[in-house]
């Protein structure tokens, strides 16, 4: 998948795709990503197993993430270039969000 | 007191995920528990009786399995009961909240599709097989007697039946989709 079509796909990117992905920005298992994000947020956001499996599953897929070892029966995956940039665009999203609802809350 | 039951044709009569996750949290909690879970449980599957527990049962379809994804859900604390076809079965005992493991709505309604694509595979596999028996029937209507002509009608009508009802499954899995 190239990065335009990335971009319209994950853009805007759901708050579990985008916890993913900048959680990999560390190698990472599906279930220290659960743990990763549940730490980042609070433990507002706790991801199960199925959602992050089927989650996974998607980036790998579009190239976003990819799987560099196993270890102890776990897979390790990381964030790819790409990913890293769909993640940027997001980020600069949000960024203008929080800038033109400044003032509001 | 028996303290076994058989429970026929369960995987036919909840056919949205969700309802067959709670029918089988309400069997543990009447007491009622589930073994194993094997290829035929979807027609029998017997349940042994002890004392009630709350458990959280989760049904999932995987079309091929990966060995990543047992060990993931193992990982997360769930307990593989087992799979019927492509239907896997896992549990998890709790005390407070219940646990998810589809915890948004977006996986939520991939996992609900999938159960919906297998129903449809079905639903064409078994249309084709009505279209075929019609045409057969028509085809051979003049050297067929009359048992070979009743038997192409019983094919036809259970073809027919089963499709109609794999039909109403479908919708119904559609129809609940975010469950």
């Amino acid at each position: 998948m190239d990065l335009q079509k990335a971009v319209k796909r994950y853009i805007p990117m759901s708050e579990t795709m985008f916890y993913i992905l900048l959680s990999l920005r560390e190698p990472n298992h599906g279930y220290g990503i659960m743990q990763q994000v549940k730490a980042l947020t609070n433990d507002r956001v706790a991801m199960g197993a199925g959602t992050i499996y089927q989650s996974i599953g998607k980036l790998e897929g579009d190239g976003l993430i990819v799987p560099i070892k196993e270890e102890d029966r776990k897979k390790i995956y990381a964030i790819t270039d790409m990913g890293t940039l769909v993640l940027r665009i997001e980020a600069e999203r949000i960024r203008e969000l929080y800038r033109n609802t400044e003032g509001l809350l | 007191m028996k303290n076994t039951k058989r429970v026929w044709l369960s995987a036919f009569r909840y056919v949205v995920p969700a309802d067959y996750e709670e029918w089988f949290e309400e069997q543990e909690a009447l007491g009622w528990h589930v073994e194993k879970i094997g290829q035929w449980s979807s027609i029998m599957m017997t349940l042994k009786k002890d004392k009630p527990r709350q458990y959280r049962y989760v049904v999932d379809m995987q079309f091929s399995h990966h060995k990543d994804y047992i060990d993931m859900y193992e990982q997360f604390g769930w307990e593989f009961v087992g799979q019927m076809a492509s239907a896997y079965v896992w549990r998890k005992e709790y005390t407070g909240e219940r646990p998810e493991s589809f915890t948004d709505q977006e996986n939520i309604e991939r996992r609900n599709r999938r159960f919906a694509i297998a129903v449809l595979i079905n639903l064409v596999l078994f249309s084709l097989t009505v279209l075929a028996l019609v045409i057969g029937f028509i085809v051979t209507f003049g050297e067929t007697d009359m048992g070979q002509k009743l038997q192409f009608i019983l094919g036809m009508a259970l073809s027919a039946a089963f499709a109609a009802y794999l039909w109403y499954v479908w919708r119904k899995i559609l129809r609940n989709r975010s469950k």
